[in-house]
């Protein structure tokens, strides 16, 4: 539809089709009831072929407009109901009743009315009009016919009489003579004689010889039908009668006889006789035989009469049922139609379209409702608009709130330090990952029971801090080990109970903070302090120890050879221990005074290459297998110091697998492997060196005594290799770890930021 | 007062078909005989038992009553309807004069009037309004030798049919003949 433009109105809406339909039904009743009353004008023909044919029609057509309109209307009643459209039964309910008193009381009328025209037909007739009409018929008939015979017999004694007159004679005064006292005597009211001549081929031609008429006849007949009359005799030679209407309303009886000669038979004129009946006379016998012949047309069409009233009715009867029944479906429709509308208007208003409004269609109570519903409904517009307008608000700081939660717990998930937290019953909402990694715990212990998860072995520290936590009132703080995967983690852990608004607690948050490399990093320094100071007690009385054995073997150079020989002895061993204990305060010194690393960007497998190079050909029963990953980023290291770590670390390896002492081929018949890896988890951005062998490994409880001073597995070794190995490791920034290997032997991992 | 008589007598014209169409219920056979001869087709057909009592009645009282025939010359065919080659129609009238007692008969062909004649015997106006002979209606020329053809002949009455609820016509009376066309 066009904007602007005004949706035209339907039928039922618009009063003035309304009044023109009406207009148009009473004007088609003023045309059948006049058409009913003009049928005497119309001929028979026109009553059977187009009045009857009209009627029919439009009974029938009545009948489909009527089948048409309860059908289509009973239908969509139907499915009204049946999808349970508002107002559905009621509606039916008052297109049933508004039926009902339209329908019952015009086909009660319809049946009581056919069968009074039926009742009508047959009282048109009765035995005392039949004999009446049809005597009287008769009795005109008769006359007639008598009048005609009389005229006929008079004719023939004329015809007898002219016999012996000469009709060619130009004298016809014998002929008038004999004719003229019939007429004066009353006996008839005119003759004509005709003589009969030859014609145009077989057919004879009537000419007027003479004719005598009385004066009371009126001068106003035609001679014309009398010639007519003659000349169809005289082809015949039969005898002839007509009845000829003249002027004044009365009417010739006509009656012919051939004149035929006297001995010869053959005829040579016609006589025509006529004997006048007066207008009156013949306007009575025209009556009496119209009256009979319409009394017996009823009769035998009583029946089918009776046909045409009824189609005449049935069809005023349709007419009125199709106006009603539409009637009736129209004031339902217009008074359940408004309450339908607000019906629709309001399950749309439901459904959330609150700019929809209904049209005011009349000003009565139902425009004020209409009126009242729109008003009510810009109400809710308003307040959904406010409504929004509040959602969106909550949306937004909803969405920052969660954009401020995700930030937290990026942190979270983040940072190195563990956070736990447990809800008021006891279960345990969150963990980050660092929790997960330090405690060893899955993702999905978030959930569970806290006491189940920390009921496991190694977590029992952690449930004796949760425990402690527990009170609202502390905040305990605890430094806890863990064994951690067959070495001890330090942790630094704290629970802190959680106080919402209210007095009750909300939970509890316990935070872990690994402190192991913090305590090895005291410990080294300690370790440290210690070698300076050993260093400088130690070193600094050597000399002199020394010097003095030098002496004392000196001194005794000359003394008995057994003397001497006791003497160096003694000197030799001391003055070699002094050495060793020298090169032990230089490694303990070296430990101690150990520089910052210099680091540049180095090619690692540049550094392994060059350093496992110094191994080849050097043992026999040992096969060093380089596995290096494809790329490997450059590493900012010292690279003496990753390459003394590197053999130091291999060096172990050897010595683990039984050193320059062993054999080409192992007792057990296995070979010995040293496998150097490399790996560059670049997630994490690091690169690891993994060094292992086959050897037979280190105890679990040994492996974290590795890494402190002093410790050493070997009979000769000062205890500082891995020491110096981690201590290096760690300044780079780095971390060193120590595992089985699989299927056996031992796997250290270095881990280098890159 | 003479009005209201007219027009019952008007409307009972009208209504007179039912009477004549039950007459000719009855008699519905009609008789054809095609004769093919001088290069024309000589129809000649009876409508049996078409003067009944009713009918006689209808007549007595004075109404105009005509019979009307339509002939048709038709070949059939198999698988489509039948073809008609020619058609005619012939009519025949007839009005009782209460007064003289005699009938006033009248003849048509195809609008045009053939026979006019004013009669009292009851018996030649049933002929003359059911019995037709050898009427030259049909020429040969169009038609093939050897070949079947069948007349067909319908019958009407006017005023026609008029039944006061469905007044077109249901069964009207009918005839057919066929013949094999031979030069």
């Amino acid at each position: 539809m066009r904007p602007g433009v005004e949706p035209r109105k339907p039928f039922r809406d618009n009063p003035r089709l309304i009044l023109l339909g009406i207009l148009l039904l009473v004007g088609a009743l003023i045309v059948m009831i006049t058409l009913a009353d003009r049928s005497a004008q119309l001929s028979p023909d026109f009553l059977s072929e187009v009045v009857l044919y009209a009627l029919s029609a439009a009974d029938l057509t009545m009948l489909v407009a009527l089948a048409f309109v309860l059908a289509r209307n009973i239908i969509k009643l139907l499915v009204e109901r049946r999808r349970a459209l508002p107002f559905a039964r009621f509606r039916a309910k008052l297109v049933a009743v508004l039926l009902g008193m339209t329908l019952i009381p015009a086909v009660l009328v319809l049946i009581v009315g056919s069968e009074l025209i039926r009742n009508s037909a047959d009282r048109w007739f009765s035995a005392p009009i039949d004999e009446v009409l049809g005597s009287a018929s008769r009795i005109a008939s008769d006359y007639y016919l008598e009048r005609q015979t009389v005229v006929s017999d008079n004719a023939q004694r004329m015809a007898r009489n002219l016999a012996a007159v000469d009709l060619s004679a130009d004298d016809v005064s014998a002929a008038r003579t004999l004719i003229v006292p019939e007429v004066t005597q009353k006996r008839i009211g005119m003759v004509e004689v005709y003589r009969i001549v030859p014609g145009n081929g077989n057919r004879p031609a009537v000419v007027p010889v003479v004719d005598v008429a009385t004066p009371a006849l009126p001068r106003t007949y035609v001679r014309a039908s009398a010639d007519r009359l003659a000349a169809r005799v005289a082809a015949s030679g039969e005898e002839g009668r007509a009845l000829e209407p003249i002027g004044d309303g009365g009417e010739l009886v006509r009656a012919t006889a051939v004149i035929r000669a006297r001995g010869t038979g053959t005829a040579q004129g016609v006589v025509v006789a006529s004997d006048y009946l007066t207008g009156e006379l013949a306007a009575h016998f025209r009556r009496i035989t119209e009256a009979y012949e319409g009394y017996s047309q009823l009769r035998v069409l009583k029946r089918p009469l009776a046909g045409v009233y009824l189609s005449f009715f049935l069809m005023v009867t349709l007419m009125i049922l199709v106006s009603a029944t539409w009637m009736g479906l129209y004031l339902a429709k217009r008074i359940t139609r408004p309450v339908q509308v607000l019906a629709e208007a309001a399950r749309e208003i439901g459904a959330g379209h609150l700019d929809h409004r209904v049209q005011r269609e009349t000003a009565d109570e139902f425009g004020s409702l209409v009126d009242a519903f729109n008003a009510m409904a810009g109400d809710i517009a308003a307040s959904q608009r406010k409504l929004e307008r509040s959602r969106i608000e909550l949306e937004r700081k909803h969405l920052d709130v969660e954009a401020r939660r995700r930030y937290v717990e990026t942190i979270l998930d983040r940072i190195a330090t563990g956070v736990v937290s447990i809800d008021s019953g006891g279960r345990v909402s969150t963990m980050n990952s660092a929790a997960s990694r330090l405690l060893g715990l899955p993702a999905a212990a978030v959930g569970q029971a806290a006491t189940d998860v920390f009921a496991r072995g190694d977590l029992k520290p952690v449930a004796g801090l949760l425990r402690a936590g527990a009170h609202p009132a502390e905040q305990s703080a605890h430094e806890i080990a863990l064994a951690r995967g067959g070495r001890e983690v330090h942790l630094a852990a704290a629970a802190t109970p959680l106080h919402g608004d209210g007095s009750g607690s909300d939970g509890v948050v316990l935070v872990f903070d690994d402190v192991t490399p913090l305590i090895r990093a005291q410990r080294v320094a300690a370790w440290k302090d210690v070698a300076r100071r050993l260093a400088h007690e130690i070193k600094n009385p050597l000399t002199p120890i020394q010097l003095c054995a030098e002496r004392m073997r000196r001194h005794f150079a000359g003394a008995p050879e057994a003397t001497k020989e006791l003497v160096d002895e003694c000197t030799g061993t001391i003055v070699g221990e002094v050495e060793s204990l020298k090169a032990l305060v230089d490694e303990f010194s070296q430990f101690a005074r150990m520089p910052a690393p210099r680091t540049v960007p180095s090619d690692l497998h540049a550094l392994l290459d060059e350093t496992l190079a110094l191994y080849d050909g050097l043992f026999q029963g040992i096969r060093i297998e380089k596995r290096f990953v494809e790329e490997l980023p450059q590493v900012r290291v010292d690279p003496e110091q990753i390459r003394r770590v590197l053999i130091n670390l291999v060096d172990n390896a050897v010595e683990a697998l039984g050193g320059v002492e062993r054999g080409p081929v192992p007792v057990d018949g296995r070979e010995d492997l040293i496998l150097i890896a490399t790996h560059h988890d670049s997630p994490n951005s690091v690169v690891r060196i993994i060094i292992s062998d086959n050897g037979p490994g280190i105890p679990a409880g040994d492996r974290e005594k590795l890494f402190m001073p002093y410790y050493s597995t070997k009979r000769r070794g000062s205890g500082l290799g891995l020491a110096i190995v981690r201590r290096i490791i760690a300044e780079h920034g780095g971390s060193i770890e120590v595992a089985d290997n699989s299927p056996s032997g031992t796997k250290f991992t270095i881990e280098l930021p890159c | 007062m003479a009005g209201t008589e007219s027009t019952r007598r008007r409307v009972l014209v009208a209504a007179a078909v039912c009477l004549l169409v039950a007459g000719l219920r009855a008699a519905e056979i009609i008789r054809v005989t095609p004769l093919a001869k001088n290069g024309r087709i000589f129809v000649s057909f009876e409508m049996r038992d078409a003067f009944n009592d009713d009918i006689r009645a209808v007549i007595q009282s004075g109404l105009t009553t005509t019979f009307s025939y339509d002939i048709d010359l038709r070949r059939s065919a198999t698988l489509w309807f039948d073809k008609t080659m020619s058609s005619a129609t012939v009519s025949a009238s007839v009005r009782y004069d209460t007064l003289t007692r005699r009938y006033q008969l009248s003849r048509m062909q195809d609008g045009r009037v053939e026979e006019s004649r004013v009669t009292e015997d009851a018996e030649m106006v049933r002929q003359a309004m059911t019995t037709f002979e050898q009427l030259p209606l049909f020429s040969t020329t169009p038609l093939e030798p050897n070949a079947e053809y069948y007349v067909r002949v319908r019958a009407r009455t006017r005023p026609r049919n008029a039944w006061f609820f469905w007044p077109w016509d249901r069964d009207a009376a009918s005839g057919v003949a066929r013949f094999t066309f031979i030069p």
